[in-house]
């Protein structure tokens, strides 16, 4: 059986760091080939390669059984390889017709020929159901059809071989439905597609085969339809996973926050991003806030925490009310909060460790004398949190923190956070972009907050975490809480349908 | 109506200079480079023009000669520039110190080799390329005196490289590639375009349109060239920036700071100018304070190139 | 945020290094200069430059001392500015503002007692300064509108409005400047002329040096500078730790703004026969301050030790008259160093080229997420 791509025992390596060992891939013509492996396996950097992004130290590529040395995107392009990247390659002012004729435009002594370019851009988008209009600025269309102009992209440049790098990352379960039609759409018509992901839920509602890698080392090849999750996720992670959280029952006490009444406007509209919600995080309990991105979650925190200015409603924090009341002055209240954006709000990158450990308490009297910083005070509270939260770093307190990674930034600045004793932490997607080891670390934390009678409110778009964590889940839709769930008493596909809006909760029913 | 005439060619000894410069800042910085260099580029661009025709003007003389000066200043100008692309596209450097460097350099240049060379740091020139009516064209009602009576052809040259640039930035392949490396050059990247070339491009026609300004700049308001292009390079970087990056709103901006610097500098000459109780330094300021009003407002929405600044390294993903 | 790839992003003895690196070459580029120009005369003028003001004893030094001052300042005005995340190109603006403020309070407020005309003086170059760079800081703050351009604007309206109302208040109109302030509000040399047998320097050097240890000690050492330097890196982190980075950035322009405006007035006010004249022309010293600056790698010993080497080559540029040669050859050493300044990260890049390459774990992206609301 030919294989229209075999790479075979590729080495990558950067620096004395390798991130490839040996790796085979074969894809068969006509599949769609799931590369599975987590975070920093080297998916991506396999891919790369093919690609030609990097160049590898060993092992070759063939393309239809020839070999081939494949040295960059053009390359690759010539051979008919494509890739979706999993943030889109695209330019925020240009239409949707300029985005995909870029690099490959029809000119006519050096100027644009648009009018072929858009008959044959209109006939693909027939011919592979892919709905878009060509006329209109990226800037101004939704994710998921972005995405779609990023297939078309492929397609105009008659790819057969189609990468899609975690292409469901950005999308809305229904974008994600229509994503998996599009795909056997386009294996239909002859593409092969290679798709790389770490959702088993995904890999096997679409996929043929799955390759998993583990840091960087080839595992094995499956055939999906007769490999459950947990085998393939054993074969990702190298040990049993445990899909359950074990979770002890605990006494509930008051509310440390209620938030009554929370409106926030749009900056340009009338319109409410978040809309007349209110509801309570209580003592001993986890609270999960679950919606698909861009429904008002962030803003909500935002607004909460002070980071955004809100327009109606109060925030009552252990009985007081601090809606008017400062930033700096809710973290004194004990209000912790562990940020969306690690690199933009979490961390001064550019700092050290030890600074950025006191990032949130650096005026406190244990710090600082009549302005001066007690250095030393600083370095030893810095090294109790890199001890007790097991914080990996080049350099100890003095790391800069950018040189870190993503785990360890996260552990450093729940370290941060939880260390303050609050009495409620407040964390936005507190797992997104780590591997399981800092998730299971991260969330064994925020438990432990909940064990010892604090108040714990957590902002997810992970089903997995929101159904194994939370005691209570609150549904956020089109900015206004649309439900009130017990994990327990639902399904995670009922959870989906209260997040598309396509069901209600008891007392949240639509008013008329 | 003589006055608005001469408000009008005076205009133009000024605007069309700008005009130069901004488009040359445009290419760069929507390829991705800041380029707050252009004004030592323009001193680099003018002195050795200038010598040139000093050179040169015994044997030489009128149009053929301005011509020449035109091409020596754009290949000095694209050369200079060079050393700004090398620091920031290859090096990665910071782009504003780059810049800063070579402005503080080319006036020393500029100084230290006249003296060397002839003793006096100012570069004296005849004018040779003066038109004081365009036949024909310098005869129509209205449109003839304005723009074909006591012109210049570096006047018509400007205008060219105005309708150039629209049409490059627009309509080619070029310019569609050149503004995907101001934006996002990792979705050029990712299309096989090489980001680097381009970038070399943008500043090097940068480099080409500031020198022919700093010629442009000097040739119509004096008969010397002393080292300085006077903050020219800094005013045309705010019509660039009032301008918010397009070529129409750029020539609008550019019309409108010369009228301002007429005002200015011809300020006694002007009867009705005189009768207001504004002194002429007032003009001088309002294109500065216009930038700043326009920048105060327009930031949240700005045009700027996204990507301008940064520099591209291809092994960041 | 913007990242600026140069000589403030390393560390330590990199940084020292590459300064070190960066003096060398320039200078070498000065001596290939020369040696274009007059191959007989190059080496002696080198080493004229070299050598600098020691070629006069202490009288050289004294002068050298003299040209540092301002520069000193503007060196860390622009240096201040450099570490709260700011590049402060308008250092020549408030620099001139320091003047104007320095001299007029020099003229018109001749009333004051002599022990404190000069000191009010100062203290009104330093107001003026800090109110010059008060605008930018604003709207940087509030408006995010990008220093560089708004510093570039302010330096022209600054010193056309100088321009205007020295003519209307305090002109010389024969020579086209201020008129002389008087004697009251010169800055008292306290028999630091006789020890370095200069006329021209003063306490201002003293003062120099008091306000690089007062902003060292403030950078690195306060919870203040902690705040400056937080904001400077990462604006949004620093809101979301309870820090106003409005009012720090804003304050942190007008300290920057103050220093330069400082400078100004010691230069002015030391009764070396420099008036202020009526010229549309930049203070160079607020360019220079940026050399300073660049080389001292905006660590205020590093600027005050840079702010002396530069002062240094200055006088020796003077001297190399003797040789016929040109003083430019000086300007264009200065730019040749910071040129090779701009691109000191390649000297880190070179260093570390062997070291781990650290592939993070897939990492929040900003471009990934939808538009949201700049919080």
């Amino acid at each position: 059986m030919e294989y229209v791509i075999e790479m075979n025992h590729i080495t990558k390596i950067f620096g004395d760091f390798k991130a490839l060992d040996d790796v085979t891939l074969k894809v068969k013509k006509g599949e769609v080939h799931a590369l599975l492996g987590e975070n920093g396996a080297g998916k991506s950097t396999l891919m790369s390669v093919l690609f030609g992004l990097y160049q590898a130290e060993k092992g070759e590529v063939k393309i239809n059984g020839n070999h081939v040395n494949i040295k960059n995107p053009n390359d690759a392009n010539n051979l008919n390889i494509g890739m979706v990247h999993q943030h889109f390659k695209l330019v925020h002012n240009f239409t949707v017709l300029e985005s995909i004729v870029l690099g490959r435009e029809t000119v006519k002594a050096g100027f644009l020929k648009k009018d072929d370019a858009r008959k044959k851009v209109m006939e693909l988008s027939d011919r592979y159901k892919l709905k878009i209009d060509v006329d209109a600025f990226i800037s101004d269309i939704t994710v998921g059809m972005q995405q779609r102009v990023e297939i078309l992209k492929m397609l105009y440049c008659d790819n057969d071989i189609l990468i899609f790098d975690e292409p469901t990352a950005v999308l809305t379960p229904q974008e994600i439905e229509e994503l998996m039609k599009i795909m056997k759409e386009l294996v239909n018509e002859g593409k092969s597609i290679i798709f790389i992901s770490h959702k088993l839920n995904e890999i096997k509602e679409v996929a043929d085969r799955c390759t998993i890698l583990r840091k960087g080392k080839y595992i094995g090849t499956v055939d999906v339809s007769s490999t459950t999750k947990e085998e393939m996720s054993e074969m990702m992670v190298g040990r049993k996973i445990n899909f359950n959280l074990e979770k002890e029952v605990q006494q509930i006490g008051n509310a440390v926050l209620e938030v009554k009444n929370l409106t926030i406007k749009a900056k340009n509209s009338q319109k409410n991003v978040v809309n007349n919600v209110s509801f309570e995080a209580r003592r001993g309990e986890i609270v999960c806030i679950a919606g698909i991105d861009g429904n008002g979650q962030s803003e909500l925190v935002y607004g909460i925490t002070g980071l955004m200015p809100i327009n109606e409603g109060k925030i009552i924090l252990n009985g007081k009310d601090v809606t008017k009341e400062s930033i700096r002055k809710k973290s004194v209240e004990k209000m912790a909060h562990i940020p969306e954006d690690r690199h933009k709000h979490g961390l001064v990158l550019d700092f050290d460790l030890q600074e950025n450990a006191v990032l949130q308490t650096y005026y406190e009297p244990r710090f600082q004398n009549h302005g001066l910083i007690k250095f030393n005070a600083v370095k030893e509270y810095a090294k109790k949190l890199i001890k007790q939260y097991d914080i990996r770093s080049p350099r100890e307190e003095e790391s800069i923190v950018r040189n870190m990674s993503g785990g360890n930034q996260q552990k450093l600045i729940v370290a941060r956070e939880i260390d303050r004793n609050p009495d409620i932490v407040i964390a936005v997607q507190p797992t997104r972009g780590l591997d399981i080891g800092a998730t299971e670390y991260i969330h064994k934390k925020l438990l432990e907050q909940r064990d010892n009678g604090k108040a714990v409110l957590i902002i997810s778009l992970e089903l997995d975490e929101v159904m194994n964590i939370s005691d209570r889940i609150l549904v956020i839709y089109e900015g206004a809480i649309v439900a009130d769930l017990v994990p327990e008493e639902i399904t995670v596909k009922e959870l989906g349908l209260y997040m598309a809006g396509s069901k209600r909760g008891v007392n949240y029913e639509e008013k008329a | 109506m003589d006055t608005v005439y001469f408000i009008a060619q005076q205009t133009m000894y000024f605007a069309i200079p700008l005009l130069i410069v901004a488009l040359g800042g445009m290419f760069s910085e929507r390829s991705g480079i800041i380029n707050i260099a252009l004004e030592g580029i323009m001193v680099m661009g003018a002195f050795i023009s200038i010598s040139f025709i000093n050179i040169f003007q015994d044997s030489m003389s009128g149009q053929q000669l301005l011509i020449l000066a035109v091409l020596v200043a754009g290949l000095t100008g694209g050369l200079f520039s060079l050393l700004h692309a090398f620091a920031s596209i290859k090096l990665k450097a910071d782009q504003t110190i780059s810049g800063t460097a070579l402005n503080l350099f080319a006036p020393a240049f500029a100084i230290f080799v006249a003296r060397m060379v002839q003793g006096v740091q100012q570069i004296q020139f005849k004018d040779t390329f003066h038109i004081s009516k365009v036949p024909f064209l310098g005869d129509i009602p209205l449109i003839g005196p304005i723009l074909f009576q006591n012109s210049y052809i570096t006047t018509y040259i400007g205008i060219g490289i105005a309708i150039m640039s629209w049409v490059i930035i627009n309509h080619t392949r070029f310019g569609l590639r050149l503004r995907a490396c101001g934006e996002h050059p990792q979705a050029a990247d990712s299309v096989g375009i090489n980001v680097y070339k381009i970038r070399y491009a943008g500043v090097i026609i940068s480099g080409v349109l500031a020198g022919i300004g700093g010629l442009v700049f000097v040739v119509p308001t004096s008969t010397n060239f002393n080292a300085s292009v006077a903050g020219y390079g800094f005013l045309a970087l705010a019509v660039l920036i009032f301008g918010q990056w397009r070529t129409k709103r750029i020539f609008i901006a550019a019309f409108f700071f010369g009228i301002m610097k007429t005002f200015a500098a011809a300020y006694s000459g002007i009867p009705f100018l005189k009768d207001l109780p504004i002194s002429n330094e007032v003009y001088k300021m309002i294109p500065y304070i216009a930038t700043l009003v326009v920048l105060t407002f327009s930031s949240k929405n700005s045009q700027a190139p996204r990507a301008e600044g940064i520099p591209y390294d291809k092994g960041s993903r | 945020m913007k990242k600026r790839h140069s000589l403030q992003d390393l560390r330590g003895t990199t940084s020292f290094f590459a300064s070190f690196m960066a003096i060398v070459v320039g200078l070498l580029f000065g001596l290939l200069i020369l040696l274009v120009s007059n191959r007989e005369q190059a080496f002696p003028a080198f080493l004229t430059i070299l050598v600098g003001g020691f070629a006069d004893g202490t009288k050289g030094i004294g002068q050298e001392l003299y040209y540092a001052i301002p520069i000193i300042m503007t060196g860390l005005s622009v240096g201040f500015a450099f570490k709260t995340g700011l590049f402060n190109i308008g250092a020549s603006g408030q620099f001139t503002c320091g003047a104007f403020a320095a001299i007029y309070i020099g003229i018109k407020c001749a009333f004051l007692p002599a022990g404190i005309h000069w000191l009010v003086a100062l203290l009104g170059a330093m107001a003026a300064g800090a109110i010059w760079g008060m605008g930018p800081g604003i709207l940087k703050a509030f408006a995010n509108v990008n220093e560089v351009i708004t510093s570039i604007m302010m330096n022209y309206i600054g010193i056309y409005l100088v321009n205007m109302t020295i003519v209307k208040t305090i002109y010389d109109p024969l020579k086209n400047q201020t008129k002389p302030v008087a004697s009251s509000a010169i800055i008292p040399k306290a028999g630091l002329d006789k020890l370095f047998n200069s006329n021209n320097l003063n306490i201002g050097i003293i003062i120099a040096v008091l306000m690089v240890i007062v902003i060292y000690i403030l950078l690195h050492k306060t919870t203040f500078g902690y705040e400056l330097k937080s904001c400077g890196q990462n604006k949004a982190a620093s809101k979301y730790a309870g820090i106003n980075e409005k009012k720090t950035i804003v304050l942190s322009m007008m300290i920057a703004g103050g220093l330069a405006g400082l400078g100004g007035g010691l230069l002015y006010l030391s009764g070396s026969g420099k008036y202020l004249q009526v010229l549309d022309v930049l203070a160079p010293e607020g360019f220079s301050g940026i050399s300073v600056a660049l080389l001292g790698m905006s660590h205020p010993i590093g600027i005050l030790f840079a702010g002396l080497f530069i002062a240094h080559i200055t006088v020796g540029g003077f001297n190399i008259q003797l040789y016929s040669f040109v003083p430019e050859v000086i300007d264009m050493i200065i730019a040749a160093i910071i040129y090779c300044g701009a691109f000191a990260l390649l000297f880190k890049n070179l260093i570390n080229k062997n070291k781990k390459h650290v592939v993070d774990d897939k990492v929040v992206n900003k471009e990934e997420t939808n538009v949201k609301e700049e919080v």
